[in-house]
């Protein structure tokens, strides 16, 4: 009770707090912030993806990189070589980040634990290189730069993501939308089973459940997630890199979702959001600052195994039973004061 | 009568270990057929192999009249085999009626991606009378991982039922279970056994001679003796198998004067 109570005020909050970024932060911060706080959404729907695998299905992938670099590049190469408009860009972004994991899970997904992250990481790593020695295509380690179509045109006006504002909308927009998405599918028949096959595969299979072919579905709709982040990181960046596609990126999503929380709808945010502000604050003054991100998720797994939403909300399911004993009490002392 | 389970020459090796030898065995519907025998005799492997879990060595599967070798588990699980498991299996972390609510949606063949999954009312009503069907109603909202143990063999056995199963593969649904547990549970798998067909592997020889009208005894993979409790408490070679099992005689015994 309290912590629907609490967390749904949270939610209302911080949804207001999204919405009226572009004003409020330049006037408490500055308008870098406005860019970061774009870049925590874009990276969060990124962390979603790796949680959809592990929170929700038990899969643990450290290839996600892969789904994204194809979002990227999908982007960069079908607005700089094949000349697409800002839709059909990302259209084709999105699709090749899907038909990737399709072809990779069809592999994948038939195995579990560390030889399916094993098998992720060998995917990412093949198509990096791949990536960076297909220099005329992709731009290797250097990328591919390219300029913004616009998004929409009525006539003469045009809105591109040149405009800050409109830019930042429209990641929220997604963000919105992609998150909407994961909190219908975790709650729906499907999401059921996704847990199911997390909780226990065999007697998942007993039920009746095609774990295989579920498993599949659930890398395919994570690549989605993963697509639809490189492809808006590819409009945020004006530009698309192998370097993205390297297994570190992978292993930042991963950290993310299970500090955050894996298998909670906004534990991906949460961590994401505190490792790119650490990475904000602390980068300019210290070098070193990924020892920081490293003892902090150490400690995170080690304290608190279900992340930080996990701990946020034991603490508040405390409170809840706290007051209601105290409330018993309360009636307990009244019934004997006759 | 029909055979509701058959199986041809049914074999399973695990190496140099038969498990299962050379099987051959038709198991008529409207009865309720009990596996017994002593520990590693094989009883569960056979389990294994006719809902699908392990693949076979040799032989053939027939599940009333259609041939089910070499299905996968899911696939056989939608034919209407459902089974529990030895070591008793749920989904440690959701709750009671979430456990039931996930296995029935899981018969249903098309699992909606953004519908609320509560909002299936049809559903709703057939884990509601699950649930007062194996007397756990009370328990419902409980996480299926801090039951004590005879509650989770029960929801284990609400689990097989809620998809209405054709066949029902109960794996020793007793153990562990406190008698007045046993009582219930037993009570249950004999009003099931009336519209269901069920073949139970059971240690207890009192809930075996109880409820089974046709028995079957298993050693080394073979089968050593089969016929009604009457014939089965009179078979010289049963008492020599079971001759180092003392208290399980005293049934047989018993069952015998009965
Ligand atoms: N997956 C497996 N791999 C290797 N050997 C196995 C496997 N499963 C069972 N066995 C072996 O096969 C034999 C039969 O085992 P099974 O579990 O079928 O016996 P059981 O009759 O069910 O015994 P219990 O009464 O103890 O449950 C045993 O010797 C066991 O060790
Ligand atoms: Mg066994």
């Amino acid at each position: 009770m309290i912590r629907t109570f609490v967390e749904r005020f949270l939610l209302v909050a911080f949804a207001a707090f999204l919405v009226s970024v572009p004003w409020v932060v330049p006037v408490i911060a500055n308008k870098f912030w406005v860019s970061v706080i774009a870049e925590i959404l874009i990276w969060s729907i990124f962390a979603a993806s790796v949680n959809l695998l592990f929170g929700y299905v038990g899969l643990l992938s450290f290839g996600q990189a892969l789904f994204f670099g194809f979002g990227m590049y999908g982007v960069g190469i079908g607005i700089d070589q094949l000349h697409l408009s800002f839709w059909s860009a990302f259209a084709f972004g999105v699709s090749a980040a899907m038909a990737m994991a399709l072809i990779t899970g069809i592999f994948a997904v038939r195995l579990t634990w560390h030889y399916f992250a094993i098998i992720t990481i060998v995917f990412s790593l093949i198509f990096y290189f791949l990536a960076v020695r297909l220099k005329p295509l992709t731009g290797g380690d250097d990328g591919i730069n390219f300029s913004l179509p616009p998004v929409f045109s009525f006539g003469a006006t045009r809105y591109s993501l040149t405009d800050q504002t409109f830019q930042y909308f429209f990641i929220l927009a997604i963000f919105a939308i992609c998150f909407y998405l994961m909190y219908l599918v975790t709650r729906s028949p499907l999401g059921r089973a996704f847990l199911a096959i997390r909780e226990n595969d065999l007697r998942a299979s007993l039920i009746g459940l095609n774990v295989y072919v579920l498993r599949l579905i659930a890398f395919v709709m994570a690549g989605f997630l993963a697509g639809v982040s490189g492809a808006l990181f590819a409009f945020f960046g004006r530009y698309a890199s192998a370097t993205y596609m390297f297994y570190h990126v992978s292993g930042d999503g991963v950290v993310w979702a299970i500090v955050g929380g894996a298998g909670t709808l906004f534990g991906p945010v949460v961590g994401t959001t505190l490792f790119i502000f650490i990475r904000e604050l602390v980068s300019t003054h210290w070098e070193h600052h990924s020892l920081i991100v490293g003892v902090m998720a150490i400690l995170v797994v080690m304290l608190a195994p279900k992340g930080l939403v996990g701990l946020w909300r034991e603490g508040l399911s405390r409170i809840g039973e706290q007051k209601t004993s105290s409330e018993l009490n309360a009636k307990a002392r009244l019934r004997s004061q006759p | 009568m029909s055979a509701i389970l058959r199986t041809e020459n049914l074999t399973k090796k695990f190496g140099g270990l038969i498990a299962v030898d050379n099987f051959t065995l038709s198991l008529e519907s409207g009865r309720l057929h009990a596996i017994i025998g002593p520990n590693g005799a094989g009883k569960t492997t056979f389990f294994n192999l006719v809902s699908g879990i392990l693949p076979l060595t040799s032989g053939k599967v027939f599940f009333g009249g259609r041939e089910i070798t070499g299905l996968k588990p899911h696939e056989i699980s939608r034919l209407g085999i459902k089974r529990t498991l030895q070591i008793k299996s749920v989904f440690p972390q959701m709750t009671v009626a979430e456990n039931l609510w996930v296995t029935r949606q899981a018969s249903q063949g098309f699992l909606h991606p953004f519908r609320a999954a509560t909002r299936d009312t049809q559903t709703r009503e057939r884990v509601d009378q699950t649930l007062e069907q194996i007397g756990m109603t009370a328990l419902a909202d409980r996480t299926a991982g801090t039951l004590s143990y005879g509650d989770v063999a029960l929801l284990e056995i609400g689990m097989a039922l809620i998809s209405e199963p054709k066949l029902l593969l109960l794996d020793e649904p007793t153990c562990g279970m406190s008698p007045a547990e046993t009582e219930r549970a037993v009570a249950k798998i004999k009003e099931l056994a009336r519209s269901i067909d069920i073949i139970i592997i059971e240690h207890d020889m009192e809930v075996v001679f109880g409820i089974a009208s046709d028995i079957i005894v298993m050693t080394q993979g073979a089968i050593l003796a089969r016929g009604t409790p009457q014939e089965i408490s009179n078979d010289e070679r049963v008492r020599e198998a079971y001759l180092g099992r003392p208290e399980d005689e005293d049934y047989v015994e018993e069952a015998a004067h009965a």
